[in-house]
């Protein structure tokens, strides 16, 4: 195997804590927040992350894919969660302990609840507003309601953070290392 | 597979001695210890089956607000106070206000108000339902209840329920005239009452009193005496009721041809609602999913357990609905030993798996070779350790005996004995019968000889989980006392399997017990009873636990099918 070639863009309004493990060909958008012990892996091929992202704990995004994983913008990123989706849109969330397959493509404004697996056999894609709950991951459409207060709690959860975390923790800057 | 003891309760029967564990029936008289309780006054063993269980208090599981047992009828066992159940994933809903105009993508015209803006809602935040699905909104956030409970009242099945309350009233107002005595139902009312209370009080009006004339509002033209009153019976009236049968279906799943229309059109299955949605409504639902309505959260009770005999309290929960603590806790285990059983050749076998998993991370275990060694096989004879932990503050004697199983005249399950055999005389169990002692419980510091005991097992214990398989220490015995440390001790025993056994290894044991009180400081959740205060005054106590040792793998087939375990 290759050897990977560490090379990470990350923008200066970007938070990325000291202790994030980061590996392969990584950019992070504007306003991103990563917190510590978080994991980022672009293995096989390069990850690109949007804007306002929040990664929390234990969070492990892979790519194993020679195509580019495409994140937008402010999506949620829980504690535990792990991320193998090559395309995923804005405003997602990924609750605690999720786990999403390489062979899902996810739109926007989606929610994958805690704990739920959503490993399909063939390759699938997840419309926007599309919810996916409870222990059997069934799926449900969203309407929609309440998705401006989201997005309103959402940019005032990274605002937060970015006050707060440079506070607790050694940030990672700029390139390399 | 793993061994366990479980403790036999004779269930307020006239025998104490348990049935013969290799009968079916006998697995409903064994329980684990921690199920067992203990009541004092009868000196007996008393179980979940025999006990005699009451409410001691109703609380809504989401706010946790003790609901006063009047209000309980009342509200319909449902709580009073917002609190809502998502018919989709049955999750609490929380109220949540509208969103704000939306100016452009992502941009606010206006900051949030905190309060937010009407109409409100109830959301789910699991499945991410909204109530604006099926039409409800509210103008205000806070007395949801009252406002649902409009809708509730004029739902059709309501309405017709109540229709067929005001038809049969006056039919059985006229049958309770007529009988001699009659403690007369609640439901005779003079007219419908949608207060519960004005009507019990109605009812008490209306009963009947000896000696006094009836008081009735309607002059009757068939005045009840006792030839009139077959004919009385038979004058009913039709019931016309308010909605068409075959238009009924459209409100809940009466059958018919609404159901049937739905299921012809059908486009996806998730547009039924599933069982578990439906089952907690009042009355029968339409089948759709997209009918179902939030539900206000049923009530949970808090339960409190008695003695049948004495009908003392054994349990006893806190009035408080967030404490999980009891006022009143008379369980087992503060009062019986707890025994537990392993097989030391089964402790040596998982050691060395465990080991030989760790070298090798990827190959699959051999499972096969696992049976045979770790369980029990035909012929053999295997020591077992039992240990007996003292719950007491005072030292007490234990007496082990096994129980004789008469198998003599035991049949087969008719297959010709082949299969599943009761291993009967297959087995013999040999256990220490003298009496022994156990130290009582005391805090962890004043043990003495601690140290010693633990340096003692980190030894045993790494002999047994690295290097092969030998003896594990040179025991003079394997039958007898093997340790005492802290307030367990250990004895051992030694089943021998016969060559034809087959089944499981089971035996019923007499364990009894005598224990002294010199003094007479109280245990945990004791009554202070008179004869304990008497010093060196021994008292007795006997009950019979089951031993399960595991199941035998027959001789002639270890190898073709180690699964038949």
């Amino acid at each position: 195997m290759a050897p990977i070639r560490d090379k990470f863009t990350i923008h200066s309004k970007a938070i990325v804590c000291q202790d994030v493990e980061l590996k392969g060909d990584i950019t992070i958008g504007s306003g991103t927040i990563v917190h510590p012990k978080a994991t980022i892996f672009a293995v096989a091929g390069p990850i690109v992350i949007g804007s306002g992202c929040i990664i929390e704990e234990s969070a492990i995004i892979v790519n194993r894919r020679k195509e580019v994983m495409r994140i937008g913008d402010d999506n949620l990123f829980e504690i535990g969660c792990r991320i193998e989706a090559p395309s995923i849109g804005f405003f997602n969330t990924f609750s605690t302990r999720s786990r999403v397959h390489h062979t899902v493509r996810i739109s926007s404004f989606c929610v994958i609840g805690a704990n739920c697996v959503l490993a399909p056999a063939d390759d699938d894609t997840l419309s926007d507003y599309t919810v996916v709950y409870g222990p059997s991951a069934e799926r449900r459409t969203w309407t929609g309601k309440g998705k401006i207060q989201e997005a309103d709690l959402r940019r005032k959860h990274a605002e937060y953070l970015r006050e707060m975390l440079p506070k607790f923790n050694r940030l990672r800057r700029g390139d390399g290392t | 597979m793993v061994s366990n003891v479980l403790y036999h309760c004779p269930c307020l029967s006239a025998s104490s001695v348990p049935p013969p564990p290799h009968l079916e029936s006998s697995a409903y008289s064994f329980h684990p210890l921690h199920t067992l309780f203990f009541c004092e006054e009868c000196d007996a063993v008393r179980c979940n089956r025999c006990v005699s269980v009451e409410v001691s208090g109703y609380y809504c599981p989401n706010c946790l607000f003790e609901v006063p047992s009047a209000s309980v009828r009342a509200e319909k066992n449902r709580c009073a106070r917002n609190c809502f159940m998502c018919p989709n994933c049955r999750n609490t809903l929380s109220v949540v206000p509208s969103d704000p105009p939306d100016a452009g993508d992502g941009r606010l015209s206006a900051p949030i108000s905190t309060v937010g803006e009407p109409p409100f809602f109830l959301y789910c935040n699991h499945c991410r339902w909204d109530s604006s699905e099926v039409g409800i909104t509210f103008e205000k956030p806070t007395g949801l209840a009252a406002q649902l409970q409009k809708l509730e009242d004029y739902a059709p099945e309501s309405l017709e329920f109540d229709r067929l309350k005001e038809h049969f009233e006056p039919i059985l107002r006229a049958s309770s005239l007529s009988s001699s005595s009659s403690v007369a139902p609640s439901i005779s009312h003079s007219h419908h009452h949608s207060n519960p209370i004005t009507a019990a009080a109605s009812a008490a009006l209306a009963r009947d009193i000896p000696g006094v004339a009836k008081y009735t509002p309607h002059a009757r033209s068939g005045r009840p005496s006792g030839k009139d009153r077959s004919a009385n019976k038979d004058e009913m009236p039709e019931y016309k009721s308010r909605l068409d049968i075959n238009h009924a279906s459209t409100y809940g799943s009466g059958g018919g041809d609404v159901d049937v229309e739905l299921m012809r059109r059908l486009e996806d299955v998730s547009e039924i609602a599933s069982l578990e949605q439906r089952w907690n409504y009042s009355w029968s639902t339409s089948l759709e999913t997209r009918d179902l309505k939030p539900l206000r959260i049923p009530l949970h009770s808090k339960r409190s357990k008695r003695c049948p005999a004495c009908t003392h309290i054994l349990i006893k929960p806190e009035q408080k609905a967030q404490s999980v603590r009891y006022k009143i806790k008379l369980v087992a285990a503060n009062y019986l030993p707890a025994i537990t059983v392993a097989l030391p050749h089964q402790i040596e076998m998982l050691g060395h798996i465990s080991a030989e998993a760790a070298k090798r991370s990827t190959k699959a275990p051999v499972d096969d070779d696992k049976d045979t060694r770790g369980g029990l096989q035909a012929g053999k004879t295997y020591p077992f350790h039992m240990s007996l932990t003292n719950p007491l503050y005072d030292p007490i004697q234990v007496r082990l005996s096994v129980q004789r199983m008469h198998v003599a005249a035991a049949v087969s399950s008719g297959e010709g004995g082949t299969i599943d055999k009761a291993r009967r005389p297959p087995f013999a169990i040999s256990i220490p019968t003298t009496p022994f002692s156990v130290a009582p419980f005391a805090e962890a510091w004043e043990y003495e000889d601690d140290e010693e005991m633990f340096g003692l097992d980190d030894d045993e214990l790494e002999a047994r989980l690295s290097g092969r398989e030998k003896e594990p220490k040179p025991r003079s015995k394997t039958v007898g006392i093997l340790e005492k440390r802290a307030n367990v001790t250990v004895v051992g025993g030694e089943v021998a399997l016969g060559k034809e056994a087959r089944g499981e290894v089971k035996f019923n044991m007499l364990v009894a017990y005598t224990y002294r009180s010199d003094d007479p400081a109280p245990s945990e959740g004791h009554d202070i009873s008179p004869s304990k205060k008497a010093a060196l005054e021994t008292k007795t106590f006997a009950f019979y636990t089951v031993v399960d040792l595991g199941n035998i793998i027959p001789k002639e087939e270890a190898r073709i099918d180690p699964y038949d375990v």
